[in-house]
């Protein structure tokens, strides 16, 4: 898990270090609030959890979609969380069923809107 | 991608950039009165319920399905204001600008002329999202919004009749532009890093259009990035159908949601409250005969 996580934003974050030197290490580090070394350990899959807060930080300094990077950590959003323990019967039910559609069966239950002839 | 997920619109543009996503919902309220003076902006009495127009084909009218869109109930005893928030999906620490450019029959809510397909940069013709979180309605250069209320189409009470003479098209409109990725990346990213290391035919009886209500606070802000940074490839809009709420049961099959403001409710906000006819059923019969008009 650690390895996923920190070999995606090592990937996305020198991506975007070649176009901005303030993607460095120590930059982007600083800037989510934790120490260049730690955010090292992190990017090299070594044994360095970091806190949901500090995943949210991260995704929006590399224009990344949080839950993406909280799945790699193994966590779920805690707004997530909130949603499940409001209908947790119903919801448990929901995505048990949804676990094998398809990506576009899921994406059809948020309806898509249609744009015709003005 | 534009998507309807529990009575918002999801402007959504993945290919753009993960952040580039915008909700839009419209909210209820009371309509101030039309005096000529300024008002203080009324309360929210929720949110409009959208449906899909393609979910109830058999209902709706033609020109209805040939625009696509959604549609929402609306009685003519409130007003509607536009809010626009960063999209829920995905979290933005700082959010994803867009142009957005809204009509009502196709007159546009900023300059008050026609609707054009793209962003006008020698007029600005268009809202910039974040700075402007909602629209309260017609835009006027004095500061000056008139309020989105509702009037029948073939009338000559809507801004679109005023304007054009014709009850053509009804309804609203809205069309987004996001920032471009690069424009973003040069401009919003580093500020952040700054900030933190430091219709239809008008004979159709449901078919509604909006008019221009009484006077609210309301600027347009200046665009501050320059129409250059909109992506004009990446474009969507939606074409939002208002239904006299009292027909909505009619096309849907759903009883409306919500009650009409009711007089003591606008003697409760200290507003006036309006012509009786504004609140009454424009028909006893939920099922008007086909091709008729309620006038």
């Amino acid at each position: 898990m650690e390895l996923e996580i920190g070999k995606y934003v090592r990937d996305k974050r020198l991506a975007l270090y070649e176009k901005d030197r303030g993607f460095s290490l120590r930059q982007v580090a600083m800037r989510i609030g934790i120490e260049p070394s730690y955010l090292s350990k992190v990017e090299r899959g070594e044994r360095a959890p970091l806190s949901e807060e500090k995943i949210v930080a991260l995704a929006a300094e590399l224009g990344e979609d949080k839950d993406v990077l909280l799945a790699l950590s193994g966590k779920v959003g805690s707004d997530l969380q909130e949603v499940i323990r409001k209908r947790p019967t119903l919801l448990g039910k929901l995505l048990r069923e949804m676990k094998s559609l398809p990506d576009a069966a899921v994406e059809g239950i948020i309806k898509q809107v249609r744009d015709g002839k003005w | 991608m534009l998507f309807l997920s529990n009575d918002v619109l999801l402007f959504r543009f993945p290919a753009v950039h993960p952040q580039a996503n915008l909700a839009v919902s419209f909210q209820r309220t009371f309509r101030v009165p039309e005096d000529g003076g300024t008002y203080p902006k009324p309360r929210a009495l929720g949110r409009f319920p959208l449906r899909l127009v393609d979910d109830f084909p058999r209902k709706t009218p033609p020109a209805w399905k040939e625009h696509g869109g959604i549609m929402l109930p609306i009685y003519r005893s409130e007003a509607l204001w536009i809010n626009l928030e960063p999209g829920s999906t995905v979290f933005s620490g700082t959010p994803y600008p867009f142009a957005v450019k809204v009509a009502a029959g196709k007159i546009n809510a900023v300059t008050g002329g026609p609707w054009r397909e793209d962003l006008n940069a020698a007029e600005q013709d268009y809202l910039v999202h974040p700075g402007q979180e909602c629209i309260d309605g017609f835009l006027g250069p004095d500061g000056r919004a008139r309020q989105f209320s509702a009037e029948f189409l073939g009338r000559g009470a809507t801004r679109e009749e005023q304007v054009t003479g014709k009850a053509r098209y009804g309804g609203m409109q809205i069309a987004v532009w996001p920032m471009k990725r690069e424009s973003y990346e040069e401009k919003i990213i580093p500020d952040r890093k700054r900030s933190r290391v430091a219709e239809p035919s008008a004979a159709f009886a449901a078919d509604m259009g909006l008019a221009r209500g009484g006077n609210i606070h309301q600027e347009v802000l200046a665009d501050p990035f320059g129409p250059e940074v909109w992506d004009t490839e990446n474009k969507l809009r939606c074409f939002i159908h208002l239904c006299d709420a009292w027909l909505w049961e009619h096309m849907t099959g759903e009883a409306p949601p919500d009650v009409p403001p009711k007089p003591a409710e606008y003697q409760a906000e200290g507003l006036p409250w309006l012509p009786v006819e504004y609140e009454e059923p424009i028909t006893d019969s939920p099922e008007p005969p086909p091709g008729s008009s309620i006038h």
